[in-house]
């Protein structure tokens, strides 16, 4: 009602519960008309593979993470993905990153804009890619797409007044290489990552593995079933800065991971990744769900014909 | 962070068009079998297990649905960029070939490689595009050259 109470000559745009709506129909009218085209996406949350998205497709991604944590109260920190195929040599995606720590309160921590490009144009036993990616965001960003330096659970007790109050302009750097062979992607990322104030250059890790359950597509069309379900495990870690260029202080995780890739693009992802030493998180959940609209691209440009 | 968020959005909105407008020249297939021409000279040797096999054709069209249909079309003959499937090029193109090009992909084309895919659900997918054969209407733009190897 006080939505409605707000309503006068001319304002029923800018009330909030009208904008919603029509966002909402504004996007089921996308997805109901969008062509649905099924990815070949490896399942993972932390590492990257060689596989990039389709040329013209745009891939909507949410996914959330919950973390327990010492010293202060456990987190939920959601995000949202925009993964677009520029070529089929590039793919660039734009994020929004935002959390809730309980028995504090909920911040929107930033925004990230990453570049994957894939320097080699034809398949290698290891194909490269490189990325790129600008992070503006805030200290209470707790979604942990990587880990590096020294990064450790007890950066995440600060109560989040205090470290949503410091911003933090990075660029990050990754070395990715993947392979596949007899239906196994095995992703190896060398991650390097700069504030862009006077701070020392930051490393980390991230490995992969995962493989569908079953390599041989059926003739029957089906949701759940092996062939659509993809399983493996991730490994990622931090690795000292240029100043100290140690393990010690640093975390660690190890993560199974479980996808469901249904023919119609939607995929749904789980992950329950767990600290291995005393810096790292004890349990951290990952879920998420993407779906992928075909042709995004053309038809946003044949709307402005 | 708003001052960040509208020309992200802005950025993105026009990357988009970018990736779109790359769609709208009209290419011929040549670019398609240039790539096959690059295929090394083992590969065309290289036999299909599922060829033939009803059950493997079946679960081709069903991946080509899947992954193939947005870019060459519901009835496989090409849109735009993509070459028909069904032109003497491709038909005529060995097994081997065709495998090669679906890992490896027309990059510069936009084909992205398909490496992703399982090795099997590849060969299924050949399967099922070598099961459509040739269409006689396929256009002079979609007719290979008199020979791959002529372009090598």
């Amino acid at each position: 009602m006080s939505s409605l109470s707000s309503v006068g000559s001319g304002g029923v745009w800018r009330t909030p519960v009208l904008r919603i709506a029509i966002f909402l129909v504004l996007l089921l009218s996308a997805l109901g008309f969008a062509p649905r085209t099924c990815a070949q996406e490896t399942p993972y949350f932390v590492a990257y593979s060689h596989h990039l998205e389709e040329p013209g497709n745009l891939e909507i991604e949410t996914y959330s993470i919950y973390g327990t944590q010492k010293g202060a109260g456990d987190f939920i920190a959601p995000w949202m993905e925009l993964e677009y195929g520029v070529t089929a040599w590039w793919t660039t995606e734009f994020y929004i990153d935002s959390q809730h720590t309980f028995g504090d309160s909920t911040v929107f921590t930033g925004t990230r804009w990453e570049n994957r490009f894939r320097p080699l144009m034809h398949e290698h036993w290891i194909n490269p890619v490189l990325y790129v990616e600008f992070e503006n965001i805030t200290d209470a960003d707790k979604t942990l797409k990587e880990v590096v330096g020294s990064d450790s659970q007890f950066d995440a007790a600060e109560p989040n007044f205090e470290a949503d109050a410091s911003h933090a302009h990075e660029i990050e750097t990754k070395l990715i290489l993947s392979s596949d062979y007899k239906g196994w992607n095995f992703s190896e990322n060398f991650i390097s990552e700069k504030n862009l104030g006077h701070e020392p250059w930051e490393f980390g890790y991230a490995l992969g593995v995962s493989r569908p359950l079953r390599l041989e597509a059926t003739p029957q069309h089906c949701n759940f079933c092996r062939e659509n379900i993809i399983l493996g495990a991730e490994m990622y870690g931090g690795l000292g800065t240029t100043d100290l260029l140690t393990l010690s202080g640093t975390s660690h995780y190890v993560a199974p991971i479980a996808a469901l890739q249904l023919p119609n693009g939607v995929t749904f992802s789980f992950s329950p990744g767990f600290g291995l030493n005393d810096n790292s998180h004890r349990v951290l959940l990952r879920w998420g769900m993407s779906y992928e609209i075909g042709g995004f691209g053309r038809k946003l440009r044949s709307l402005f014909r | 962070m708003r001052p960040l968020l509208i020309p992200g959005l802005l950025l993105f909105g026009s990357l988009a068009f970018a990736g779109a407008t790359t769609h709208t020249h009209k290419t011929d297939d040549r670019g398609v079998w240039l790539e096959i021409a690059q295929a090394p000279v083992k590969t065309r040797d290289w036999k299909n297990p599922y060829e033939g096999k009803p059950e493997a054709i079946a679960a081709g069209e069903k991946l080509f649905r899947q992954h193939c249909e947005e870019c060459h079309g519901e009835d496989s003959k090409g849109h735009r960029h993509a070459p028909n499937l069904r032109s003497s090029g491709v038909q005529n193109a060995t097994p081997g070939e065709l495998a090669w090009l679906l890992r490896n992909g027309n990059m510069t084309h936009r084909m992205p490689p398909w490496a992703g895919i399982p090795e099997q659900r590849r060969w299924q997918i050949i399967a099922y595009i070598k099961s459509l054969g040739a269409d006689p209407g396929a256009s002079a733009t979609n007719t290979a050259p008199a020979s791959h190897g002529s372009l090598r």
